[in-house]
């Protein structure tokens, strides 16, 4: 049967063609980010491995490269990040759990989830000032690693917000229905059913939350961490420093030895990172081979 | 039927104030308090910002702080015109615009449109992973490996130079734009990409005739909000792009950006209440604003453009 | 019986529920208009009509269900022996606690079997012995003999028509005294459907049964009462060998022999 185009439409080999091209740039684009990361994976590898000893773990820095560590480092992460899921992980899902499940459609909740939205989107040094005036100052708490975690709680409070919502919002509504038809009330239903529900969701996206904040360096900077730091904290009312910052102070160095330093650091901070990461991924796995809708 | 004094306290009635009533609001009350929080949070950033910036112009007019072309506030006489930082993280932006922009928009089309998903199964975790690295380990990386290359390139690159800074910024920003593009291009109904088909069409034509207008409003906002991280990007830029602040095109050049000035001047031991502590204030009013005006445009276009489809 | 009036309410005839020039709007629309109707307790009654017409929006008005979606009001009255459902001071907690509900898609808890049947009373403040009440309840629902040695594996491991069952005993447990159901087979099998209506039948004894159908030779095969309703309007309720025989009105018989809808 003829068409009255022909039996094959003029221009669809060039179309074909500029197809065919396109499908490569747009691959070529893709891959362009993964040969990237490969680039930066071996650039620290083979600059950091040198230095990755277990001496590096338990020495404090030191103006002589052979001797300096991150164990003050280290432990002031560890510190600084406990202290921050304690105060964003209560206050983040509770904002979550009232604006998804409590709100109604006003413009004041409208409101705070454009807030929401505005304040993840803050550049961290913003909090970095926050902090300084209203945790450092005006609270009294000084440098210390308590004035950190608050403020880092405050960063990554946005974040946490929007991915319990998710996850919250994830949970079918049937189930809501059918707890309140047995005459529950919004929070027993919240509490039992909802909540175990999210949860995978919600602790998938705290560990992102937290491992955003561990990598953060400029707040922490505003809030006055030290970067020469040759103790552990003890206490919340301490002093600290955390890997990021220590990793930027030997990368400022003009002197070459440090950069082997800084590659390592980087190394054990990528190493908590994948930690965390792959709990994140497990808990995702673990969820979804249980809970079936 | 069951004993009904079994079920205590049901039988009192439809109108029965149940013990827990109490217990319900106070629970709601705790909640919505959380969430005020982060009213209270915005508020308190903005107080905080203002507060200080008005001492500061006080001290120093506000038309020749905004227009100003030369940034020396530790000199005698200072000068605090901040056009040269602005200038240093327009150049740090746009190179990281040109880089992310091509490179994420496209990714986004393949993941969303050509990809199996066995590939994008791959492709987003790795994607997920660039995301994820600190922006120190970026600044690192523009120290030891793009600055080397861009000298052997370019023999006149100092060793400090926005596009070092840009290049980093802008594959930290990459996977953002990628993974929103791929976001919003997934939303675009099956059934339009049909209809294309239907009509004979090719897939790069789907994509780009079809889906990429369908989904125009996300992808507008995704490069919206990608611009404002960058604008706010502070490690990368201040490990490698300088702390020279000066006006100029070229990105070879040491510049200084308005948030590595802040960093510099935390770093060092300025007074606290004197007008060079001042200016930190006044340089992070202007980028908490410039990235507000940002975020709010993104959600305006997300809101007001927002496809319906059916 | 259960005692639970207080004094000076005096039921309609013999209804357990009923409405009077009941109007429920999302915003604009009227889904239900002026309907009044009374529901006789301990028997099954029907509500049938075309697609959109308002039926579960009708039922959910007795059970208060429609205050979870936005935009709603309702005017006119809704009673339960004789208390407006509606009033101020109602408390809607205790109002579904005594009408229960069953969905069109079953809906069980991703819980055990034994915390889908529990859970309610549990958090009702049920003083006696759960595990005597799940069994009762189950048993009441025919889902016992099938499920009794597997109380704690997930409720959703059943097949559909099981898990509706779930859901029937998990709204037994409560002890209501009315049960909803809003087109309870509808997503079963026609094995398993035939199964739940010879349930309805045995719950009658005890519960009074409003069903949403659109199924029409289910509502002539299960139910005592018919109401049809078209558009939002009650156009006719009966005994429903009547509304499915000798309608009084063109328009049910019209429906009712499948001239439309």
């Amino acid at each position: 049967m003829t068409s009255p185009v022909g039996p094959s439409s003029g221009n669809l080999p060039a179309r074909r063609r500029m197809g065919a091209v396109l499908h490569v740039i747009f691959l070529a684009a893709t891959l362009a980010g993964v040969v990237l990361l490969a680039i930066l994976l071996a650039d620290v590898l083979e600059h950091g491995i040198p230095w990755l000893r277990w001496s590096f773990l338990t020495s404090f820095p030191s103006r002589f490269p052979q001797q300096a560590g991150i164990k003050a480092a280290l432990w002031g992460t560890i510190w600084l990040i406990g202290l921050t899921a304690l105060f964003s992980i209560p206050v983040g899902l509770g904002a979550a759990i009232y604006l998804e499940e409590y709100a109604r459609r006003n413009w004041f909740n409208t409101l705070i989830e454009i807030n929401i939205a505005n304040l993840a989107g803050t550049p961290s040094i913003v909090y970095g000032m926050l902090g300084l005036s209203l945790f450092v100052r005006w609270m009294a708490l000084g440098r210390s690693v308590l004035a950190g975690a608050l403020t880092m709680s405050l960063l990554i409070l946005p974040v946490t917000i929007i991915a319990s919502r998710e996850s919250l919002r994830a949970v079918p509504d049937s189930l809501r229905q059918a707890a309140f038809a047995l005459g529950a009330t919004r929070w027993q239903t919240i509490r039992a059913h909802v909540l175990p529900a999210a949860l995978p969701g919600i602790l998938t996206g705290l560990i992102l939350a937290l491992s955003r904040a561990i990598g953060e360096t400029a707040p922490l900077i505003m809030i006055g961490a030290l970067t020469y730091v040759a103790f552990t904290p003890s206490g919340p009312m301490d002093a600290f420093t955390a890997l990021p910052i220590q990793i930027f102070n030997w990368a400022s160095r003009p002197q070459r030895e440090f950069y082997g330093l800084a590659a390592a650091g980087i190394l054990v901070l990528l190493g908590v990172l994948l930690t965390m990461n792959a709990a994140a991924i497990w808990i995702r796995y673990r969820s979804q081979r249980n809970v079936r809708w | 039927m069951a004993s009904s004094s079994e079920f205590g306290l049901r039988l009192a009635g439809l109108r029965q104030k149940r013990k827990g009533r109490w217990t319900e609001r106070a629970i709601e009350v705790f909640l919505f308090l959380c969430a005020l929080l982060s009213v209270v949070t915005t508020a308190e950033i903005i107080w905080v910002l203002a507060r200080e910036t008005w001492s500061f112009f006080r001290q120093v007019p506000v038309f020749s702080f905004l227009f100003g072309t030369r940034w020396t506030p530790l000199f005698q006489p200072p000068s605090f015109g901040v056009l040269p930082l602005v200038c240093g993280t327009a150049l740090v932006v746009v190179g990281a615009a040109l880089v992310a922009i091509p490179l994420g928009l496209g990714s986004g089309i393949f993941l969303s449109e050509y990809a199996s998903d066995r590939l994008r199964g791959i492709l987003k975790p790795v994607l997920e992973v660039l995301a994820g690295i600190p922006t120190v380990v970026y600044g690192y990386f523009a120290l030891t490996f793009v600055t080397p290359l861009l000298v052997r390139l370019f023999p006149a690159t100092q060793v400090f130079n926005a596009a070092s800074g840009a290049v980093v910024v802008g594959v930290m920003i990459l996977p953002m734009i990628a993974s929103l593009c791929d976001d919003a291009l997934r939303a675009v109904p099956q059934s339009l990409r049909h209809a294309g088909y239907a009509l004979g069409a090719t897939r790069f034509e789907v994509a780009t005739h079809v889906v990429l207008p369908g989904a125009l409003s996300g992808v507008l906002a995704s490069f919206v909000l990608a611009l404002s991280r960058a604008i706010g990007e502070t490690m990368a830029v201040t490990l490698a792009a300088g702390a020279t602040p000066k006006l100029t095109l070229n990105p070879l050049e040491s510049i200084q950006t308005m948030t590595a000035y802040i960093v510099q001047v935390s770093l060092g031991d300025t007074p606290a209440g004197g007008i060079p502590y001042l200016t930190i204030y006044a340089v992070g009013m202007l980028l908490f604003v410039i990235t507000m005006g940002l975020n709010l445009l993104a959600n305006r276009i997300l809101r007001r453009f927002h496809e319906v489809y059916e | 019986m259960v005692e639970n009036l207080q004094s000076g309410a005096v039921p309609v005839g013999d209804a357990i529920l009923s409405c009077r020039n009941l109007t429920v709007r999302y915003g604009a629309v009227a889904a239900v208009q002026e309907v009044t109707l009374d529901i006789p307790e301990h028997q099954i009654t029907a509500i049938i009509g075309p697609s959109g017409c308002g039926k579960s929006t009708l039922l959910r008005a007795f059970n208060r269900m429609n205050d979870f979606y936005l935009n709603v009001t309702t005017e006119g009255q809704a009673l339960y022996r004789g208390e407006d459902l509606y009033a101020a001071d109602v408390d809607p907690v205790e109002v579904r606690r005594r009408i229960g509900m069953v969905f069109q898609k079953p809906n069980p808890f991703p819980k055990s079997i034994f915390q889908n049947v529990a859970w309610a009373p549990a958090i009702s403040g049920y003083r006696g012995d759960l595990k005597a009440l799940v069994e009762t309840s189950l048993r009441k629902a025919a889902l016992w003999d099938e499920v009794k040695d597997k109380l704690g594996q997930s409720g959703l491991a059943l097949s559909g028509g099981q898990q509706q069952r779930l859901c029937i005993a998990r709204a037994i447990a409560l002890e209501p005294e009315v049960i909803l159901m809003d087109e309870p087979c509808s997503a079963l099998d026609p094995a398993s459907t035939a199964r739940i209506e010879d349930l309805f039948l045995e719950l009658k004894e005890r519960y009074t049964i409003v069903i949403v159908t659109h199924n029409m030779q289910q509502a002539a095969r299960v139910s005592d009462g018919t109401a049809f309703l078209s558009r939002g309007h009650l156009i006719e309720f009966g005994v429903t060998k009547t509304i499915f025989t000798r309608p009084a009105r063109r328009e049910t018989e019209d429906y009712v022999t499948g001239k439309f809808g």
